[in-house]
């Protein structure tokens, strides 16, 4: 095997080193997404049921009285969305969780939430499509819709992929803080695997002590919206305190007026776009391996990823230089993982290709950035070897069953 | 500018964009007669609009804390954010798209959950800041811009599904019953549940223009208040008429929503503290 380096860049790295007293369990995804939000402070949860988010919805309903918190079963995503919002903007830290139908029904309310730069947390744990698909099984369907996840453009997202229980558990406590240094919705963007799989997991006994949950600020001052800036750690409006605050759908002034102005738009665009943009150095996330002499570089995300890994390993030990790319920060999109002029395959749960487009336009030349792409199953081990083999031998995915290689 | 405006209003924000003429802000002034008489303040109340010509028209306006829902999601908002705010009033002025079409589930469910929140509808029976089609709250007959051979869908009338979804307070009124609407809101906001107040005023850019022929405020004024009668100026009979005045007063008769919330979490964390206190016995 070539000797290799592996590494990953992601805060809970350093949480994770501490001598924080916990216990160890045997807990599924959809556990650890909901502990993690109760340590990070969390304290409304308000969705509708879909497989396979239900099961945080049931913890939730469990856990949040037993802290102070609300579970509300709204009559639908829309309302989900909207009454996360307004929690938030009452003051307390909210979740939702879903799947792709009930995603895209929360995108009136995401928009809102990002232009009223409200901290909100959203789980999508993707199964495959298009509509209901099958339910019960993993798919990487809403990479592109997570990124646009409203309409009308004039914003950037940030969007994050777990690829185990223990850093779902992680994750969410680093989307809970995102979501309040940056003021905007973060989603946590994962699938059906990672949701139902039952995995080690070390939660820490008192959330009360873990110093790196940044804790909800109220803005009491204008101007509610530092237009025209791209600050971050501005402390989230709040509504209730008498500040006068107005939150509102329209473009809006520093005190949250609805005005018809070109530079109006553009000075809300300039705070929602660049207040991320500025900022990516505190939102990159990224494991890697190999990179240093890879020729061929598989890349992944979210549980595709796990065996995406272990077939780069298996490739090495069979001589190809092969390495590995998972993000974990999936937007903004990490451009510069993309930079050595390799071969990559892209390795991802839907035919239609779709991180695969993002990394043909980071990389150096689009021509030797390949697709394999796979529906309703993880690539297996074996897949993901001779996908390896067949790019470092011949420039070419060999031709494998269910496995897409075209992207036009 | 009056003195009840002085006292609540943003000066800097009215008079709005509303067309010459139009009941929004008319509406609004009896809204803070209202807060008056009942002694309440600014930061007492919190003030939600929807989207179309009653949300854009009243949003910002009130001194306090506002916000302006999408488009029929006022109520979604008011839910969440009275978890977090249980202790302040809530008024959702909302149109009747917002109210009766796109938003109606929220609305249903704030009902059936007895979310406390007085929401005011203000009904000019159509989309108008669409430029005036048909919504499920115009009459039959009358001809919009979506309806040019006249209304043929059956209207609902949304007091009636509210007080069915277990509203606890339900009133309806109109643009020509100042005092009776300021009385109605006070007993609204009396009500530590779910109150609905329908109130049917003249669009006179719109509805007037279209289906009832002409901008004038006082001729669409006057066509609103024949309604209210059931009997023309001339002393015949007109057309339908609405019946006004409360549709249903069990206020404060169950608990509200967020109290249902912070009661069962009180029993939850009791039963906890319980659990907690004999495993430290034994
Ligand atoms: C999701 C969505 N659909 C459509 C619209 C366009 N729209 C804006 S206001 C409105 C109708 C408003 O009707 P109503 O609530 O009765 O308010 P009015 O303007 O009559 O006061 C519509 C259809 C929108 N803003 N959002
Ligand atoms: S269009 Fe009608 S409802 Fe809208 S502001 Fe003008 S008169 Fe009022
Ligand atoms: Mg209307």
């Amino acid at each position: 095997m070539i000797e290799h380096k592996e590494t990953l860049v992601a805060p809970w790295q350093e949480w994770a080193r501490r001598s924080i007293k916990g216990r160890r369990l045997l807990e599924a995804g959809t556990y650890a997404l909901t502990e993690g939000a109760i340590a990070a402070g969390c304290r409304v949860f308000a969705g509708y049921p879909i497989t396979p988010a239900t099961d945080i919805a049931e913890y939730m309903s469990k856990r949040l009285p037993q802290v102070g918190g609300y579970y509300m079963q709204c009559e639908d995503e829309l309302a989900g969305m909207h009454a996360c919002a307004g929690a938030s903007l009452g003051g307390l830290k909210a979740m939702t969780a879903t799947s792709g139908p009930g995603y895209t029904l929360m995108h009136d309310a995401y928009g809102w939430s990002i232009t009223n730069e409200i901290p909100l947390v959203v789980v999508d744990a993707m199964r495959v499509g298009p509509i209901s698909g099958i339910t019960g099984a993993p798919g990487q369907g809403e990479f592109y819709i997570a990124r646009y996840a409203s309409h009308g453009g004039n914003f950037e997202t940030i969007v994050l992929s777990p690829s185990s229980v223990q850093e779902a558990f992680w994750l969410t406590i680093d989307a809970f803080n995102l979501a309040e240094r940056f003021r905007t919705p973060v989603t946590i963007l994962t699938d059906q695997v990672i949701s139902d799989m039952w995995e080690d997991l070390f939660i820490p006994d008192d959330y009360d002590g873990l110093d790196f949950v940044i804790p909800r600020k109220h803005n009491l001052m204008m101007p509610f919206y530092p237009v025209g800036s791209a600050d971050l750690d501005v402390p989230p409006n709040v509504i209730g305190h008498g500040t006068g605050v107005c939150v509102s759908a329209y473009t809006h002034t520093e005190e949250g007026y609805d005005i018809e102005e070109m530079e109006a738009q553009w000075a809300q665009t300039f705070r929602l776009v660049n207040k991320i943009r500025h900022h990516r150095a505190e939102l990159t996330r990224y494991e890697t391996l190999g990179l240093d002499d890879a020729d061929v570089i598989a890349v992944a995300y979210g549980a595709n990823a796990r065996t995406v890994k272990t077939g780069v390993l298996q490739a090495r030990r069979r001589g190809v230089r092969a390495g590995f790319v998972r993000l974990i920060t999936l937007w903004p999109f990490l451009d510069e993982l993309f930079e050595r002029d390799a071969r990559y395959v892209v390795c991802e749960l839907n035919y239609d290709g779709q991180l695969v487009r993002e990394v043909m336009r980071a990389a150096p030349d689009k021509r030797k950035v390949h697709f394999m792409g796979k529906s309703a199953e993880l690539h297996t081990v074996a897949e993901v070897v001779a996908g390896l083999d067949g790019v470092a031998r011949s420039g070419k995915i060999p031709e494998l069953p269910y496995i897409w290689t075209e992207v036009r | 500018m009056n003195k009840l405006a002085k006292k609540y209003l943003r000066p800097s924000q009215i008079p709005t964009k509303a067309c010459h003429g139009c009941g929004i802000g008319m509406i609004e002034n009896w809204l803070l007669q209202a807060i008056d008489e009942l002694g309440l303040k600014q930061e007492d109340v919190i003030f939600g609009t929807g989207i179309g010509c009653v949300g854009r028209q009243t949003f910002a306006t009130w001194g306090g804390d506002n916000f302006g829902a999408t488009h029929g999601r006022a109520l979604a908002i008011a839910t969440g954010l009275k978890l977090a705010q249980p202790d302040k009033k809530y008024l959702i002025v909302v149109g009747d798209g917002d109210a009766a079409s796109i938003g109606t589930s929220h609305l249903i469910h704030a009902a059936r959950r007895n979310l406390g929140v007085t929401v005011i509808c203000e009904d000019n029976m159509g989309y108008e800041s669409t430029g005036g089609q048909f919504s499920p709250t115009t009459p039959a007959g009358y001809v919009t811009n979506s309806s040019p051979y006249g209304m043929v869908e059956p209207p609902f009338d949304p007091c009636d599904v509210v007080k069915a979804a277990g509203a606890t307070f339900v009133a309806e009124t109109t643009a020509t019953q100042w005092h009776q609407t300021v009385k109605i809101v006070k007993k609204a906001l009396a009500n530590d549940g779910f109150s609905f107040i329908h109130v049917r005023f003249p669009c006179n850019e719109n509805f007037g223009a279209y289906a009832l022929g002409t901008r004038d405020t006082l001729k669409n004024l006057e066509w609103i208040y024949e309604h209210t009668q059931g009997r023309k100026t001339d002393g015949s009979e007109s057309d339908f008429v609405w019946e006004t005045g409360i549709k249903h007063d069990a206020s404060n008769s169950r608990p509200e929503f967020s109290r249902i919330m912070r009661d069962m979490n009180a029993r939850v964390q009791a039963d906890l503290a319980q659990k907690a206190a004999k495993k430290a016995a034994t």
